[in-house]
């Protein structure tokens, strides 16, 4: 799941001087889930708009709407319906979504309220953690289903760097587990610990440009 | 932290939002012909074990089709109700087909989208914990 966090009231309020009127657009998707940029936090961010601007005694034109999903064009109806209306689109979706309203609507600037931060698990409620950097080369297979690229401070893929500390944590910062300490615990529980002996050469670092699936089944609707 | 949900109806912002889908609402509707095809593809129909009320058309029919029937009578109840079918009884994973082509992910998206006109949505209880909605 995408996790994102609300930029400061502040720097929105900054992005979108002179653009009024302003829909605030929540969506229903990973934002909604990680509590940025669902429905409730679109309210918030409306409520704080016009408290902010109240108190310095200028006048907001807000609007506000929710979509199941600003990532898929199918869920568009009601923004389609409405967007006319607006100078511009101030959006609580992930960048994917943000990018994806504004090229749908390339007259009407879009502006992201939230920060997109990884893609995570949740721990409790409000917590969520970064579990995958989306490399495009899983090696989870190999390291006990922990992820070296995310969770080593390096990102080394052949086991510890040797600056692991004895109580197992890592060189570069203490307060985190060394990777390689816990994958090799985990293999060690599998009884897998040859894995840790196959080598990993170097890799393409597939996430450096933008990037384009289509799944296999689908290929052929695709072929022109 | 606990979210309070509204306790009235806004009447003009339902009517208007149901008079401007209306016609599609009473189309999509009708092409239904409850030929059950739709719960082959859906995925939570089958891990329910072939429970009729995952499948899409009933879900649509459920949630949609009341708003439909009951424009003009609609209470906070009605929606609480439509709540738990369209967001607790599907994930919008878009998957659900229909022979005759009914939108079934549309539908259940505007379903959505009235509710959310009346502040109708799963909120935080007051335990901090979510509501299943998916």
């Amino acid at each position: 799941m995408i996790v994102a966090h609300r930029k400061p009231l502040e720097e929105i309020t900054d992005m979108i001087e002179g653009l009024q009127p302003l829909l605030v657009l929540g969506c229903g998707g990973c934002t909604s889930i990680c509590l940025a940029g669902g429905q409730k936090e679109v309210e918030e961010l409306y409520r704080d708009l016009q408290d902010h601007f109240g108190q310095v005694g200028r006048e907001i034109r807000l609007g506000q709407l929710t979509i199941e999903r600003q990532c898929n064009a199918q869920f568009f109806g009601e923004l389609d319906r409405r967007v006319g209306d607006y100078r511009a689109v101030l959006s609580m979706a992930c960048g994917a979504g943000v990018q994806f309203v504004a090229e749908r609507y390339p007259n009407i600037p879009a502006l992201p309220a939230l920060n997109t931060d990884f893609v995570g698990v949740d721990r409790d409620t409000g917590w969520f953690e970064e579990n995958c950097r989306t490399c495009g080369d899983c090696v989870l297979g190999d390291t006990g289903g922990i992820c070296p690229v995310t969770r080593c401070a390096k990102s080394l893929f052949n086991g510890p760097c040797g600056g692991t500390r004895a109580d197992g944590t890592c060189e570069v910062d203490p307060s985190i587990p060394c990777a390689w300490f816990e994958i090799h615990r985990r293999l060690k529980d599998q009884q897998r610990l040859e894995l840790m002996r196959k080598v990993r050469h170097s890799r393409e670092w597939k996430n450096q440009i933008r990037r384009s699936l289509i799944q296999e089944p689908f290929r052929a609707r695709y072929q022109k | 932290m606990a979210q309070t949900p509204k306790n009235t109806i806004d009447r003009q912002k339902l009517n208007d939002l149901l008079d401007y889908y209306a016609a599609k609402m009473k189309r999509q509707l009708r092409h239904c012909m409850h030929c059950t095809l739709c719960a082959e593809s859906c995925f939570l129909f089958k891990m329910h074990r072939g429970d009729p009320r995952y499948m899409p058309s009933y879900k649509v029919i459920n949630s949609l089709g009341r708003l439909y029937r009951r424009r003009k009578r609609l209470e906070l109840k009605d929606l609480e109700e439509i709540k738990e079918i369209v967001w607790r009884n599907c994930v919008l994973c878009t998957r659900c087909w229909c022979p005759v082509g009914v939108n079934i992910p549309e539908m259940i998206a505007l379903a959505r989208a009235v509710c959310r006109s009346q502040g109708v949505y799963p909120r935080l209880n007051e335990n901090f914990q979510q509501e299943s909605w998916l």
